[in-house]
């Protein structure tokens, strides 16, 4: 564990690099290079509080005019005293709370350091520890205090490498929505990339941005940001069918309900429609208005339900683990533990580590692991995060092993559409008959 | 000016003492039409937008923004022109114009109305128009470009309809022993409060509201919040970009003096006006005409350029399809006619004729509404993320959206037969000032 280091770190190692920081301050980089080897001794115990205190006391007074040092021994007052019988009381409370596993002891430290302490002694340690990758400590400790005050973000981990393009997600999602043929909320592409000689598989449902276009677009505030958990949703009592949202996303995940509902919406019952505000914006919309995937908002009203999706659920039946939901602001939630887990599996076996046996300096643990996230070039800000490869830009659709026709409805809902408004009627669920498709994309 | 003499008042109230056969054929005509658009909307009503050759893009294929949208823009642009010209003659003393000006006004008018309509006709609920717009605006109104839009078309139809009803009360007024009898209760609501001392500070107020007409339309309108429907979404790449303000502007000025062009030759024609609507006139607007047809052939040439060179991939994309379609070099080929004759006539005087002309402005008004429903679609098929095999799909209007087209040209020919029924089309100033020019 990085944690550790801070004792084991060899400061003379990295003498040079330590003077080179401090000679950039405009304080005595000699007195700062004296303290951080001093406070190194005093956390190995070789020094007392005391006699840390004592030791550069007239030369911090000197430089800073004030010795702001967290010690109980500058308290004290009479530094002329101190020898090594002082009670150590003081200094025993200061090494047990300097648990350097507990990040908490640390900031309190960090917090009551003045310039001095922050700049120089201290300043020191933070190198150590970048040095030794301890950055992920900043990450999951303390953004994980703050993070419980911005409250939820649903999102995903989709791991493309686990994709076999069964299209169960697919199927799934319409049997929990009900949504009219073709109008595919969640769409599983199998395409082929130069260069990759397998075809890949981009699972694609909506995105949820943070930075939502569609959601600033909308003449109306029919499509939203939902507060509690950063679902985008549309509300389906306001929309006004101006598919401005549609327009403006750069995913194409969403789909105008062109026709009458029917039979879909009947077959929800209210709870499922509404969501706890009493908007309604889960299922198949009313006609005349958009949908698109909603990561099953009354879902996650339901602590009991909280964290599930129809499409997660088909897709851990099918035993293949691609798809995983859940709360991205909380470190224990199940993307973020996949996350861990996947780059936790690829530096035991993956490439990179064993590489040769050195392995120079590991820089950051995303480079470990291929995710991305689609399109972020956008600065749409997207809530699913891909385990895997990344389309290219001349990359091309291909027929997937499973086709949408008959299971899901169809691939392509223009062609239901031209069909008619008769062909609306019975498009939904159940029915499929006389689709047919104009290129040669049959199975 | 030998033909000026002849000018006076009895000239301007010919359309209101004058119906012609011809005229109820217009009429009859125009009725059609609007009654097959009335056909379309109530079936796109009872079933739908699946009436339309839209779908949605992405793994569906096609586009969900089509000829109505296109159309829309369409109608604002030649709205433009209207109230732009009528301004800049009273601000910039453009007095050659001054016998188009109300005409132009009133296209203005005309045109703004379609284009409103066009935003009903496209909406999917177009029952909640009210219920959801209303209570959303004071939000959305910082953010959504479409409520930009439907913002500034309204101050802008204020703006024009107070231009218009402030200035006519000086011709109203002055002729209404003249006027239909039948519709003195509209004359006298029009000239609630008229005394002859306010015809000053009227004429210092519809100074500054041409001021503001003049500011707004082009930097607000569209060069503004039009194009920025379409320039501000990265993710389509046919639309992304800032030079989607000044070509938006340069198409609509050029419709826009099409339409004027159209408008004044029908006119003229119908009711004997030469000698007011002078052949010096149409050529004026002639070159105007050119001047607007070469700016947007110019952006045009900026955009391929650029498209082709050494553009992102999806950009090139977008270009290469752009430049493969025939709709597009059918847009630009009558665009370019119409420049190609504004050249010669220019270079060659005797080339000019009112005939020629008109023809211009029809080949201009043609391209112009294909090159932005083509605009439109185009950018839709080509998105930045065009991994879907279904991208780029496939549209075509249906009939009921078609019908839609030739219904609002019919709503505006109704509208100017009708208004000239009731009100001077032409301004009486003008007609003072031929006659002072005569004298």
């Amino acid at each position: 564990m990085s944690a550790d280091l801070p004792l084991q770190y060899d400061f003379s190692e990295d003498e040079e690099r330590m003077r080179g920081i401090l000679d950039e301050t405009e304080y005595d980089t000699e007195l700062g290079v004296a303290l951080a080897k001093d406070a190194q001794k005093l956390i190995a115990g070789e020094l007392s509080e005391a006699e840390f205190a004592a030791r550069h006391h007239e030369a911090i007074i000197e430089e800073f005019e004030t010795d702001e040092r967290p010690l109980e021994a500058l308290a004290d007052g009479d530094l002329e005293e101190v020898d090594d019988d002082t009670d150590r009381k003081g200094l025993k409370d200061a090494l047990s709370g300097f648990d350097p596993d507990d990040e908490q002891s640390r900031r309190e430290v960090l917090k009551k350091s003045g310039a001095v302490a922050g700049v120089l002694s201290l300043g020191a340690w933070g190198t150590a520890e970048s040095m030794a990758g301890g950055d992920d400590e900043e990450e999951s400790g303390v953004a994980a205090a703050d993070e419980d005050e911005e409250g939820r973000q649903m999102g995903m981990v989709i791991d493309l490498e686990r994709c076999d393009g069964c299209i169960g997600c697919v199927d799934a999602c319409r049997e929990e929505n009900n949504w009219s043929s073709g109008a595919n909320w969640m769409y599983v592409l199998a395409y082929e990339d130069e260069g990759r000689d397998d075809e890949d598989f981009l699972i694609r449902p909506c995105q949820h941005c943070t930075n939502a276009p569609c959601d600033k677009v909308c003449p109306v505030n029919a499509r939203h940001t939902r507060e509690e958990d950063g679902l985008v949703l549309t509300d389906y009592d306001i929309c006004i069918g101006c598919r401005y949202c549609q327009v403006a996303c750069p995913y194409g995940v969403n789909y105008f309900q062109w026709g009458d509902p029917g039979e879909g919406m009947e077959a929800m019952s209210d709870e499922h429609r509404y969501d706890d505000r009493g908007r309604h914006v889960d299922g198949v919309p009313l006609k005349g208005t958009m949908g698109k995937c909603t990561f099953c908002p009354t879902r996650q009203d339901d602590p009991e339900t909280r964290g599930s999706v129809a499409c997660m659920e088909a897709c851990d039946a099918m035993g293949m683990g691609a798809i995983h939901f859940g709360d991205l602001n909380d470190p224990e939630s199940r993307p973020n533990q996949y996350l861990e887990e996947r780059r936790a599996e690829v530096r035991t076996n993956g490439p990179h580590t064993d590489e040769d046996g050195v392995s120079p300096h590991s820089s950051t643990e995303e480079d470990d692991i291929s995710t991305f996230k689609l399109l972020e070039d956008k600065g749409t800000d997207p809530n699913v995060i891909y385990i895997g490869n990344e389309p290219g830009p001349n990359a091309q659709q291909v027929d997937g092993p499973v086709s949408y026709e008959g299971r899901v409805g169809a691939d392509r809902r223009k062609d239901v559409l031209d069909e008619g408004a008769d062909a609306e009627a019975n498009g939904n669920h159940e029915s499929t008959t006389g689709v047919t498709r104009g290129d040669g994309h049959e199975h | 000016m030998a033909m000026s003499t002849r000018v006076s008042k009895d000239d301007i109230l010919r359309p209101m003492r004058r119906t012609s056969t011809e005229y109820y054929y217009v009429l009859a005509a125009a009725s059609v039409a609007i009654a097959i658009f009335a056909v379309a909307y109530i079936i796109q009503l009872q079933h739908g937008l699946i009436v339309t050759g839209l779908a949605d893009w992405g793994s569906g294929g096609g586009v969900t923004w089509g000829l109505y949208i296109g159309a829309f823009i369409w109608w604002v642009g030649i709205a433009h022109g209207g109230i732009i010209l009528s301004a800049a003659v009273r601000l910039i003393g453009l007095d050659r114009y001054k016998p188009v000006a109300r005409l132009a006004e009133l296209l203005t008018i005309g045109a703004l109305t379609v284009a409103g309509l066009y935003i009903i006709v496209h909406m999917g609920r177009p029952d909640r128009v009210v219920t959801s717009i209303i209570p959303a605006f004071p939000w959305t109104v910082h953010t959504s470009p479409l409520v930009w839009d439907v913002t500034v078309i309204t101050l802008y139809f204020v703006m024009t309809a107070t231009y218009l009803a402030l200035t006519i009360r000086y011709d109203v007024s002055r002729m209404r022993e003249d006027l239909p009898d039948r519709f003195d209760p509209l004359y006298g609501l029009l000239l609630i409060g008229y005394s002859e001392r306010e015809d000053e500070v009227i004429e210092r107020m519809v100074w500054w509201l041409a001021l503001a007409i003049i500011i707004l339309a082009p930097l607000l309108l569209h060069g503004g919040v039009i194009p920025w429907l379409f320039a501000l979404l990265p993710s389509m790449p046919g639309w992304f970009g800032a030079i989607q303000g000044p070509q938006f502007l340069t198409i609509a000025l050029t419709s826009a003096i099409g339409g004027v062009i159209i408008t004044a030759a029908i006119f003229r024609r119908v009711y004997g006006w030469e000698h007011i609507i002078t052949d010096d006139v149409f050529k004026g607007l002639t070159m105007w005409l050119g001047l607007f047809v070469l700016l947007f052939v110019w952006l045009q040439l900026q955009q391929i350029i650029g498209g082709v060179y050494a553009a992102p991939v999806d950009q090139a994309a977008a270009t290469e399809a752009k430049l493969s379609h025939p709709v597009y070099w059918t847009a630009i080929g009558l665009v370019l006619l119409a420049l190609g004759y504004v050249f010669a006539q220019g270079v060659r005087p005797s080339i000019f004729s009112i005939e020629r002309s008109l023809a211009a402005s029809v080949a201009v008004l043609v391209g112009t509404l294909l090159e932005k429903i083509f605009f439109v679609v185009e950018g839709l098929l080509y998105p930045s993320f065009s991994l879907y095999d279904a991208a780029p799909g496939d549209y075509f209007p249906t009939w009921i959206e078609m019908a839609s087209v030739t219904g609002t040209i019919a709503i505006v020919v109704v509208f100017f037969a009708l208004v000239a029924k009731v009100i001077p089309v032409v301004e009486l100033h003008a007609i003072e000032e031929l006659q002072e020019g005569g004298k």
